[in-house]
């Protein structure tokens, strides 16, 4: 089957230090793609070089997404194109009201995809199935953004963007983080409800805890800037037991 | 007039030069700060000068019946319409500072024998519109605000200015807070490059466990300067809110003095700049907690986005303490937009100008959120991105 997504021999860098150095991965149609590896393996890097995060410099290979390059796109093109990314770490941002931002959002996309934009009213009734789904209180989206939300109540607010926005690569960067039990057990019900198929998730994450919710096809172990393995769920039980030392590449 | 020939006079000339032999107290005092220049700590950053040294016109301030209106119109310093009961009148000031640190203070009080008074006497809330119609003219007029006991008043001030350039506007405000009162008082004053300069020169009185909350909202460009000094006495509260979103080659800002004289004194003074252009911002701003204010409580904090590399804030927050037993603190932060705001907007297909937009307001509305009314609000909030949007 054809990626969605194809990275190719991917070198990056954060200020003078090296961190990506010829990775390479492809993301299949419709495929949960988890990766996993130890600390400053460069997990979190890859997420913010698919996004076009300001902070890394690409200095080699590509990324191309459904045909084309996309390592020379801004950020909010890659947004537009389908490309979405769940922080580990959202920010918060007082003063913009959480509705009114999902609303811009929103309407930024459907503008770019020729569609009529949203006014207040369709935006809510849109919203409220999304809000239920997620057992989030409806006063969240009237709050500033990310402002005062706990952990798990931040990370809702990332499924919830992801629900409205539906891209088509969800990058979900150690989703996990700071989630009870109910809390990661509603994210992860959004995100499989997302599955249809088509899209690709890539889920970066430290422990399996979340594979146990959202099934992975693949598992793909980072270390030192590379994939040194790819396999099945299998390898998940693998890595448990012995941990990333245990891993040869290939 | 020329203001300019008040320099290096004895307080005898300007008793004589101003017409105010009766009331030489005021010219004493004023030589004794001596006429505003680059060099006098609270213009530093204003270009007075340029002000003081042109040739004005004066005015007759002939006082007129008010018609009856919602809100209170003054045109040129003249009180032409008052909301129906209201006691709105011309009064000798009863209650002038002795100790302000602003000279102009006492320029405008004795270029004012007659004060406008309003008298707050119920739980009231009333629009005072300030209007200029005059080219080259010096407008000098000073107001006494007098917020009785017990009642909780709030005042909402607006300026309007017609086609008219070169004015100078000294005007101030002498507000007494009396015991167990609350006055608001929101300003809302967005201005363009040339119509006229503005020195608002104020004196806050609050008494006994009374609290005055100070809003202002300063817009655009020009070159306007309050300076308050607030002087609080047991119990008492201050709240002050400056936002300043200045364009173009506006100088504009707030120079301030908040005296905590009395025991368990609360104050909180929060500035907002936002500065584009080759606009400056000012904010120069003093706490003093006096040997008999124990308990204190005093805040201070200024933030400014420099959205401009020309653009400049003068942010001086200090504290001048006589005692050991308080709560203080204060700081001062300048930068640019927050860039992991702005990539996460960016990250959700918000476009990079769009985005800065967004933050830029939003950095605004944690003040103007603060007006609870929510009209009032709505207006400044109208005010705010009409001024912004033009600017980008």
């Amino acid at each position: 089957m054809s990626s969605i997504m194809k990275i190719e021999n991917l070198r990056a860098k954060i200020g003078d230090k090296e961190i990506l150095k010829g990775l390479n991965l492809e993301l299949e149609p419709g495929k949960v793609h988890a990766i996993m590896g130890p600390n400053g393996a460069g997990k979190s890097t890859l997420s913010k070089a698919l996004v076009g995060h300001y902070d890394i410099e690409l200095t080699g290979g590509d990324i191309i997404y459904k045909g084309k390059s996309i390592k020379d796109m801004e950020a909010e093109e890659r947004a537009l194109e389908g490309i979405f990314l769940s922080f580990q770490h959202p920010v918060e941002i007082p003063g913009v009201n959480n509705a009114y931002f999902l609303r811009t959002a929103l309407n930024a996309k459907l503008k770019h995809e020729g569609k009529d934009e949203l006014n207040a009213a369709e935006f809510l009734r849109a919203m409220k199935g999304h809000l239920e789904a997620l057992g989030m209180k409806s006063d969240m989206i009237s709050r500033s953004l990310n402002e005062g939300f706990s952990g798990g109540e931040k990370k809702r607010n990332e499924i919830l963007q992801m629900l409205i926005l539906e891209p088509e690569v969800i990058i979900l960067d150690e989703i996990d983080s700071g989630l009870d039990i109910d809390a990661l057990r509603a994210v992860s019900e959004g995100i499989n409800k997302m599955k249809d198929g088509k899209r690709s998730f890539l889920v970066i994450t430290h422990y399996s805890r979340i594979l146990d919710y959202i099934e992975p096809d693949y598992i793909h172990v980072l270390k030192d800037g590379r994939i040194i393995k790819t396999a099945g769920p299998e390898l998940v039980a693998e890595l448990e037991e012995h941990g990333y030392d245990s891993i040869e590449e290939e | 007039m020329n203001l300019l020939e008040l320099k290096n006079k004895n307080y005898q000339e300007v008793s004589e030069l101003l017409d105010v032999k009766d009331r030489e107290m005021l010219a004493e005092r004023f030589v004794s700060l001596g006429l505003p220049s680059k060099k006098s700590e609270e213009y530093r950053y204003f270009d007075v000068e340029k002000l003081l040294e042109k040739e004005y016109k004066t005015l007759n301030y002939v006082p007129k019946t008010p018609k009856v209106s919602e809100k209170i119109e003054i045109v040129d310093g003249v009180v032409v319409a008052a909301p129906q009961g209201m006691r709105v009148y011309k009064e000798a000031c009863q209650m002038i500072d002795m100790n302000h640190f602003d000279p102009l203070y006492y320029v405008g009080h004795m270029l004012c024998p007659q004060t406008i008074k309003i008298e707050l006497d119920g739980d009231v809330e009333v629009e005072i519109e300030h209007k200029y119609t005059q080219s080259d003219t010096l407008i000098n007029y000073r107001i006494v605000l007098y917020n009785q006991a017990n009642r909780h008043a709030t005042v909402y001030e607006n300026f309007i200015a017609e086609e008219l350039e070169n004015t100078l506007v000294l005007y101030g405000y002498d507000m007494h807070i009396a015991q167990d009162s609350t006055l608001r008082v929101v300003k809302m004053q967005s201005m363009q490059e040339k119509p006229y300069a503005m020195v608002a020169s104020h004196k806050v009185n609050v008494a006994k466990n009374a609290n005055v909350i100070l809003k202002s909202f300063d817009l655009g460009g020009g070159q306007a300067l309050q300076l308050i000094k607030v002087d609080l006495d047991t119990h008492a509260h201050v709240d002050a809110g400056h936002l300043l979103y200045l364009n173009e080659k506006a100088k504009r800002g707030t120079v301030s003095q908040i005296v905590h004289i009395g025991e368990h004194s609360t104050s909180k003074q929060e500035a907002k700049n936002i500065l584009d252009g080759d606009a400056r911002g000012i904010f120069d701003a003093l706490i003093r907690v006096e040997h008999s204010a124990k308990y204190t409580k005093a805040e201070q904090n200024s933030k400014a986005i420099l959205l401009h590399e020309k653009a400049y804030m003068a942010a001086k927050p200090q504290l001048e303490i006589y005692i050991d037993e308080l709560e203080a603190s204060h700081g001062a932060t300048t930068g640019q937009l927050d860039g992991k705001q702005l990539f996460y907007l960016q990250s959700r297909g918000i476009s990079y100008i769009e985005a800065r937009k967004m933050l830029v307001i939003a950095f605004a509305n944690t003040l103007i959120e603060q007006v609870k009314d929510s009209r009032h609000q709505e207006r400044i909030k109208a005010a705010f991105e009409e001024v912004f949007y033009k600017n980008t």
